[in-house]
Formats: structure tokens, sequence, C-alpha cells
């Protein structure tokens, strides 16, 4: 008996460990190591010397206005994708759904392919599209007959979220739609009929049915939707150039780059920078603890 | 539940209306979604086609059809001498064969960027002894050169890309990373789930899964500077293997996390009988479990392959020269220098969602579905 238990133990540690040595020294440890580096002043300058300073990366940051003009920008990214991309993406699904169109499939396999693109790519082609000069621009000028009228939302700090939200909804809607409607596929067709039956209109149908049965759908992908969107790198990063423009639309995840790996002559870099990504991480942590908490109890419901 | 349809009943009167409601929904449904999908693929058919363009013709008309560089037949060279500014595709110390240097009088004249070099030996008699600032056209050329410098005319914005932004290179490391990552994202990923779910120990395994899965809620941006700290004192900065290793290990949770439920859903009695047959550990995991996990093994390939062709911030902060850049870093520095060459831009965009979207076109079902899986994992 105890022979073989050895020689399970040794099977399953052969398995288990070249994998999870891998994953505790690149995934779990360097948790660890951004927590303990946003308690000191680490100096990269100085050859990485450090002392604890306790919270005071933490007061820096709520000090800083930048932090805080980064804050508002990425609560917009998370309105844009709550109050764009979802509700979006539902009516497509459920036009999809209900085969209110012949050629589904087509239609959405064209709204999804966004998803599978480089963020980074789509950002540069926004941002070309919309240059003053650019293509958007010249659509409107002939659109409004005005040959002089220039697209200048990128350019003004009031308005650079506008086109940054807008590209932002083309990438993901679809997103959204595969899930709303993977989701809806799983309704039992008969109720639908039971509620034709009994005389029920088609806005009837939608909200008094399908809405309420997706729910739990919709508050899941609410809640990753804010979390995805305060991880937001790419699009933004692509779209803006190096200076004002990025400067204005700047969100966490890029303050947190340009304060650890741009701005050199900031000592404490490292120590900040990480400061920010942990404020980050423990907000969309957060919300995702509750997207499945509330998921769960959705769930758990349903059975009963 | 099934309550709620009850509730829904007041009785709309009369059938006729009920039909014109429905065909006024069937057009709203059409207008909406045609709309929507022609939001999304026209700036993507845009980009397409005016990365044929040229510099100008991207200027005066944006959205006119490419039209310069394909109507090249009678195009006007200028014969320049061999000066510093003009590099040279061959070796002029190992290849001493005489060549006559010619420059596009249309594309960008003057800036030596649209330059062919023609072996004298291929020249009728009448064009060997040109000299700089003489004046050609392509259609003097014998058929074999004029062919080649029509296509290199229709793909000139490609060709810079590919040669100026070295783009070639920067795909094969895309191609490595991908490649290798997604296969030991998959192998080990298949070894834990195999011993969590089906071998004994199961507290251990439980916690075990609960650690790997926190790190579901991380992502590579979360832990960018103390990564790049780590790698820096390893020297593993700027270097495959440091790349490599990063994106392994981001891709364990999901990996682990999917393919534990899916392994959980296998039934024990094979693997009993596989022992009781006198199968070892290994043999079990290698001739039953993973030829029974090929759908969860394709989902999960399909999900860090995506994630992993796509990414950028890990590459743009460990990659300092262009051997270890992949294709989105690449063509992101590459359309930032480039800013005043619009078509090639748009060539190196081109051709980094070419791929992808070939990709996506044939195996959209499979691919639509592993994606899916990954996104609504429970």
């Amino acid at each position: 008996m105890k022979k073989r238990d050895y020689q399970a133990l040794v099977a399953y540690l052969g398995l288990v460990v070249p994998g999870l040595t891998v994953y505790l020294v690149i995934v779990a440890y360097p948790i660890l190591y951004s927590l303990w580096l946003s308690l000191t002043d680490f100096n990269p300058n100085r050859g990485g010397s450090w002392s604890l300073v306790g919270l005071l990366q933490y007061r820096t940051m709520i000090q800083d206005p930048a932090f805080w003009h980064a804050l508002k920008n990425n609560l917009t990214v998370v309105a844009v994708s709550v109050f764009g991309q979802i509700p979006i993406g539902f009516a497509l699904a459920y036009i999809l759904f209900r085969k209110l169109v012949r050629a589904g499939r087509f239609y959405q396999s064209m709204v999804f392919l966004p998803h599978f693109l480089s963020t980074i790519v789509i950002g540069t082609m926004w941002k070309r599209l919309f240059q003053a000069d650019g293509p958007v621009a010249r659509l409107l000028q002939m659109l409004s007959g005005d040959p002089t009228s220039q697209f200048d939302l990128m350019l003004r700090a009031e308005t650079v979220m506008y086109p940054i939200g807008f590209a932002l909804i083309w990438m993901y809607t679809g997103l959204y739609m595969i899930v709303f409607l993977a989701n809806m596929q799983k309704i039992d067709a008969s109720m639908i009929e039971a509620a034709k039956i009994d005389g029920a209109s088609e806005p009837q149908i939608f909200f008094r049915l399908i809405v309420p049965l997706l729910s739990g759908t919709i508050l899941v992908a609410t809640t990753l939707a804010i979390a995805g969107s305060l991880r937001g790198f790419d699009l933004i990063f692509a779209m803006t150039t190096q200076g004002l423009t990025r400067m204005n639309a700047e969100v966490l995840p890029i303050f947190m780059y340009r304060t650890a790996f741009q701005d050199y002559s900031n000592p404490m870099r490292f120590a900040y920078g990480s400061a920010i990504s942990n404020i980050i991480v423990v907000i969309s942590m957060a919300l995702i603890l509750l997207s499945n908490y509330i998921g769960r109890r959705l769930h758990a419901g349903e059975e009963h | 539940m099934p309550g709620r349809s009850t509730e829904v009943a007041p009785r709309v009167a009369g059938t006729g209306d009920g039909t014109a409601g429905r065909l006024v929904g069937r057009a709203v449904s059409y207008l909406v979604l045609t709309t929507w999908a022609l939001i999304t693929v026209l700036p993507l058919v845009w980009m397409f086609y005016s990365s044929f363009k040229s510099n100008d013709e991207l200027i005066t008309s944006i959205f006119g059809l490419p039209h310069d560089l394909f109507v090249n037949r009678e195009d006007e060279y200028a014969v320049i001498p061999p000066a510093l500014n003009v590099i040279l595709p061959y070796d002029p110390e190992v290849d001493t064969r005489e060549r006559v240097i010619i420059e596009s009088a249309t594309i960008s004249p003057g800036r030596r960027l649209m330059v062919q070099f023609l072996l004298k030996e291929k020249l009728p008699p009448e064009l060997r002894g040109l000299q700089p600032g003489d004046r050609l056209r392509v259609s003097q050329l014998p058929p074999a050169l004029r062919l080649r410098i029509n296509l290199a005319t229709i793909w000139f914005n490609y060709i810079s890309a590919f040669v100026r932004g070295t783009l070639g290179l920067k795909f094969i490391n895309s191609v490595i990373y991908t490649a290798v990552s997604t296969f030991f994202i998959g192998l080990l990923a298949l070894m834990i789930s195999f011993a969590l779910s089906k071998l004994p120990f199961r507290k251990l395994s439980l916690f075990i899964l609960g650690l790997i899965g926190m790190g579901y809620l991380l992502s590579i941006q979360s832990v960018i500077i103390p990564l790049f700290l780590m790698l820096s004192s390893a020297r593993l900065t700027d270097t495959h293997v440091g790349i490599i290793l990063v994106y392994t290990a981001f891709g364990m949770p999901l990996a682990v996390l999917l393919m534990t439920q899916f392994m959980r859903g296998l039934p024990d009695s094979l693997i009993e009988s596989a022992y009781i047959d006198g199968a070892s550990v290994f043999r079990t995991f290698a001739s039953i479990m993973v030829p029974m996990s090929t759908p969860v093994i394709v989902t999960v390939c399909i999900i860090s392959a995506l994630g992993i062709w796509n990414e950028f911030l890990l590459v743009l902060v460990l990659a300092s020269s262009e051997i270890t850049k992949s294709l989105p870093v690449g063509v992101f520095s590459f359309a930032s220098l480039m800013g005043t060459q619009l078509g090639w831009q748009l060539a190196a965009l081109v051709i980094a969602t070419a791929p992808v979207i070939a990709v996506y076109l044939l195996f959209n079902k499979s691919i639509t579905k592993g994606v899916v899986a990954g996104a609504l994992k429970e």
C-alpha cells in the first residue's frame, strides 16, 4: 500500500510541478513583488537601493491630478462599454436569435470580426481614419457640404474621448453579441411559443421574457465589461500620438506605463508605477469577484 | 418561470395588425444589422484597398480606388548614379556585374524610394549605354524586366513595409511566440489538469486549482513592472525565451480551468480499466486522456494563440532590439515612424490583419465556439 501511495505521489508531482513552477515564478511571485515595490522608494537610478516608506506611493497617487484625470477617462470608457457595447450587442444578438433576418451567420461573422484583430493595429487604423484631414473628416465634409470643416475631436481635450469611445464600441460590441446569442440559444423555444399563443407582442416577448431570462448574463457581462475597461491599454495607446493627445486621453494603464517606463527622471518610477497597477488590480478583482458572486446567486435561484 | 409567459397575456386584437408589426420588425432588423455590419466592415475594406494607393492619391482622393500604382505600363524612370543614399540589394564586392540603376519619376522622385537595379547583360544593346540623367519608359524594357517592375510598382507599399519595417522578421517572431507558447500552455495545462481531475490527493488538487485560478484575475499588464525587473536581473529581457516564458505562464490559468472542468466530466472507469490493464500513469495520460480531450485542447489553443498573436504591451516593454519584436509592435513602431508614408502605413496594417482574417474566415465556426467557451467560463 505504502509503495503505491508513494508512486502515485511521484506521478502526481511529476505532472503538476513543471507547470506549477512556471506559474508560481512568473504569475504568483510578481504580484507579491509588486505589493512590496509599492511600499518602498525603490530607486533604479541608484542600482535599486530601497527602504520601506509605507503608503507614501499611494498618498502621492491620491494627490496626483494625473491619477484623477486618468481615472475619469477610465470611467468614461466604462460608461461606453456598459451603455454602448452591451445594449447594442444585446439588440444585435436578439435580431439574430429570433431569425428576423436571413443570412444571420454572415452578419454574425462580420460583426464579430474585430474581436480577432490586433487591438494595436485597429487603433492605428482608427487614428488614421480620425485624422484632421482623414477619411472621416472627408466623409463629414461631403455630408455637410462644407469643404472647409475639420474633424478636430481627437485634438481637443474635451472631445477626445468621443472618437475613442466610438472605436471601443466598434471593437468590442461583437463579443457581447456572441456571448448574449450563445445564452439566448439556451432558452427553451417552447417558452416563446407559449407566449406567442397567449398573444404576446414582439416587444412584450423581448422585455418581459428574454430580458428577464438573460438578466444574469447581462449582469455578468456588465461587470466583466467594467473590469475589462479598467485594463484597456492598447486601443487608446495606438489611437493617440505620444504627447498632448495621449495625455488628454490617458487612462490608468497608460498612466502606469508612462510613469514606469517613460518618466526616467522620476527616481521612484517603478515603485509609483506598481502602486498604480495594484490599484487597477484591486478595483478589477473586486468587480470580477462581485460578478461571480452575483452570477452564482442568480444561478442558484434558477435551480429552485 | 412558466408563470411569466401567461402574465404577458393581453391578446392583441386582429391578426392583420400582428403581421404588419412583424413586417416592420423585420425591416428594422435588416436596417440595424446591415448598418452595423457596414460600420464594422467598411473601415477594414477601406484599409485594404487603400493600401494599394500612392501617397498622393491617399491625400487627393481619399475614397477613390487605387489607380497610380496599377496604371504603370508607361511609367517614366530616370537613371541615377550609385550614390550613398541608394540601398543596394546586393553586395557590390561579391556581385560585380554591371547594373543600370533607375528611379521612378512618378513615385516620390528624388527620394530614392522606388529604385530598380537592371543587370546590363539582360538589357537590349541600345539601353546598355544609359548614363545618369537619361530617362526611359518601362515599355522599352524586355518583357521579363517589365513584368518585374510592374509587379514591384503594384506592391510598392507592401515591399517597402516588408523591407524597411523588417516585417518579415517580425512575422516570424510572432509565429514563434504564438506556436511555442501555445504548445507549452497546452502541454503543461493538460498535465496539471489530468493530475487535478483524475488522480488522488483531492484536497491538494483543490488548493492548487484555487491557486492557479487566482491567476485568471491577473493580466500581464498588472505585473509588468516586477516582470521587467525580474527578467532584467535574469538577463532575459529582449530574448525570445523570456517572452515565451511569460506568455506560457499567463496562458496557464484559463487553460487549466477549462481543461480541469472538461476532464472532470470524462468517465473515471476508462482510466481505472487502463490501470487494471497495467498501464502507467503517463501511458494513461498520453494514450487515453489526451485523445479524449481534443475538443478542449482545440478551444485552449485557439484562445491562447489569438491572445498571444495580438499581445502588445509585454513585447513593447521587453523587446528593445528589432530581433525580438513581434508583428504588432513592429507594425506600431513602423506606422509611427512612417507617419508621412500613408500607403506604407496601411500596407503594414494589412500585413498584420490579413492572416488573422483569413484564418477566421476559414475556421469561423470552431473559432467562434472556442472564444465563446473562454468568455463564458463560469
